[in-house]
């Protein structure tokens, strides 16, 4: 079930990609290679019979790029506008991974997305990350779960 | 330009509503970002959140009239979507208000209404014109 779960994760942002941006050339690496010190990240909190979350890291280049091609206009910073845009993102995946599994045995719901990199001080049973390769940028995916 | 070729769902009335909605969004855009001052942009900012809020809902209903329409098996999930956008836009306006139009606030909503728009449309409105297509149905727009 919980591979069944991060497997989720990557395929619904393969989707969003694809529907969103119509990239269909995406590929995914382990998290180790993805080197990025300016980044945006956006937690979506599980609650339920799993609880955690699911930090989505938008370097400013992956996130200046999908907000220019969605609009089609050009952004230089990262501002609230931005900011804003990346995270709905983030929940329009999230949510098409709590719809694609509805009809599990696990009960989860997700929360608002959150600016900001929840602490590592925290333990959890499941913890699997990637980096997923667009034209557009990378983005990371790191998924942390504890079975309520 | 905020509308792409890609989006076009193959049923005139509602791709016509889809572009037409698009341009408006496009348009509030513009003014948001532009390098007037807040008080220059703020009348086109009122102007286009009350067009939203009555031209979102007409779509809307439009939209699910045509699902009905063609027996769409998830128009009861699709409508809740729409509801909930309805809610938000009227929230946030409500909220402008209450603030004083607050800057932040309508930069916020239009980052989110960028990206939930594109998804909606690009995503979610692309699996009633998919099952349209299936069914044979397509044509039977209003």
């Amino acid at each position: 079930m919980v591979d069944k779960l991060y497997k989720a994760f990557v395929d619904a942002t393969y989707n969003v990609f694809n529907l969103m941006f119509n990239i269909s050339d995406i590929s995914d690496h382990p998290i180790d290679e993805f080197a990025c010190d300016n980044e945006l990240d956006i937690s979506v909190g599980i609650v339920g019979e799993l609880q955690g979350e699911v930090i989505y890291r938008f370097p400013v280049v992956t996130s200046l790029n999908m907000v220019n091609i969605m609009s089609g206009m050009e952004f230089e910073d990262v501002d609230i506008f931005v900011t804003s845009a990346i995270s709905e993102i983030a929940n329009i995946i999230s949510g098409n991974v709590i719809t694609a599994l509805s009809d599990n045995v696990f009960r989860y719901d997700i929360l608002p997305p959150v600016l900001g990199k929840p602490s590592d001080a925290k333990e959890y049973e499941i913890e699997e990350n990637c980096c997923i390769c667009t034209s557009l940028g990378e983005i990371c995916l790191d998924v942390r779960l504890n079975r309520a | 330009m905020l509308w792409k070729d890609i989006y076009e769902l193959g049923v005139p009335a509602i791709d016509a509503q889809h572009k037409e909605l698009f341009s408006r969004v496009e348009a509030f855009l513009q003014v948001l970002r532009s390098k007037e001052s807040w008080e220059e942009k703020l009348p086109k900012i009122n102007e286009t959140l009350e067009f939203m809020k009555g031209y979102v809902v007409e779509h809307f209903h439009d939209e699910e009239e045509y699902q009905k329409k063609i027996n769409y098996p998830k128009y009861e999930a699709h409508k809740q979507v729409h509801i909930g956008m309805v809610d938000y836009v009227l929230e946030v306006s409500k909220q402008f208000e209450e603030s004083d139009n607050n800057e932040n606030l309508m930069q916020q909503f239009g980052g989110k209404l960028l990206s939930w728009l594109i998804n909606h449309v690009a995503a979610e409105d692309q699996q009633i014109a998919d099952y349209a297509k299936k069914e044979g149905v397509s044509g039977n727009g209003r």
